[in-house]
């Protein structure tokens, strides 16, 4: 007959060096990926944008700030329509004229307005469908645009 | 007689260092820093002014009988280059000309435009860009991109059948 000695309760000694060790690791891993910098506003979703060689740019974004979506067909895109023509210069208009009742009562603005339009075109959209973009918005006062590509991989 | 008690020698005591709250203080900033990480993303941007000049309007509304002025061009032999490009009728990039003198690609463009720039000693270079509406946007934008990476100052663009110059900017 064995009789079973009574060992009583085991002290169990975590060692939480090691992991102190993991975690301090990931620390420093996610504190060297930290971007605090202006991420270029927009989602792209639907649109597949152009890869193009960019310089850096050259300076933040700044604050007051416009996101315009140009789908592969050249329409622009607004919530969840696309407009063309006319429309879309109308749309041009009512934005601009939100922005110089907005900026009224700052003193008013210049010829220019201060908007960055950030345009995110479909790289299957065609030059003349953006150019005209361009036109249509410079029309109505705004002078600063920041165009939206992927970096080349190279 | 003295009361003073002695000390005792021998093997100190085994100082107890809770490492708890450390890792608790770690595992806070570990969730600070997961929660704010971006995921690295291929985006960049390229950066236009187009100024609203009176150049940049574009002729006479139609129905009004009035003949398109014709603006002189105000270019400068010597720092500015016209670069033409032609699509075909899917949108691709089919012939790319500088100043007259054929280039394979946005990539060979802008090779050719850095050495335009070094040579100008420090004087700004302008680039009109003449593009077929018809070329994917893409195409055009490689070639604003390689204009705006060789340290072109001003870009102009305007498309094919348009001798004037709509816009006028500087990347």
């Amino acid at each position: 007959m064995v009789r079973r000695r009574n060992r009583g309760e085991a002290k169990v000694d975590v060692n939480l060096t090691p992991l102190l060790d993991i975690v301090l690791q990931l620390i420093t891993f996610f504190m060297m990926l930290v971007h605090f910098g202006t991420k270029i506003e927009g989602a792209s979703a639907g649109i597949r944008l152009p890869v193009a060689p960019a310089a850096l740019p050259g300076s933040e974004l700044a604050l007051d700030r416009m996101v315009v979506t140009i789908d592969a067909r050249g329409a622009l895109v607004v919530g969840e329509e696309a407009v063309q023509g006319r429309m879309a210069d109308a749309w041009w208009a009512e934005q601009a004229q939100r922005r110089r009742d907005g900026l009224e009562t700052l003193g008013g603005p210049g010829a220019e307005l201060p908007t960055l339009v950030i345009i995110r075109a479909d790289k299957d959209a065609s030059y003349g469908a953006v150019r005209k973009a361009l036109v249509s918005a410079q029309e109505r006062g705004f002078a600063h645009f920041t165009l939206v590509v992927l970096r080349s991989l190279r | 007689m003295d009361r003073t008690p002695r000390r005792k020698q021998g093997i100190p005591e085994d100082v107890p260092f809770p490492v708890t709250p450390m890792l608790d203080m770690a595992f806070q900033l570990l969730a600070f820093f997961i929660l704010t990480f971006q995921a690295p993303t291929r985006e960049t941007r390229i950066d236009l002014y187009l100024p609203t000049t009176p150049i940049a309007l574009p002729g006479s509304s139609p129905g009004q009988a009035k003949p398109r002025p014709n603006l002189p061009a105000e270019t400068v032999l010597e720092t500015d280059l016209m670069v033409r490009a032609e699509a075909n009728d899917r949108g691709v990039l089919k012939a790319l000309t500088l100043n007259g003198a054929d280039v394979p690609d946005a990539e060979a463009l802008g090779l050719r435009l850095r050495r335009y720039a070094s040579v100008l000693d420090g004087k700004p270079l302008r680039v009109y860009l003449v593009a077929d509406d018809r070329l994917r946007y893409e195409e055009a934008a490689r070639l604003i991109g390689a204009c705006s990476s060789a340290g072109v100052a001003a870009i102009r663009l305007a498309d094919a059948g348009d001798r004037r110059s709509p816009q006028q900017g500087r990347p």
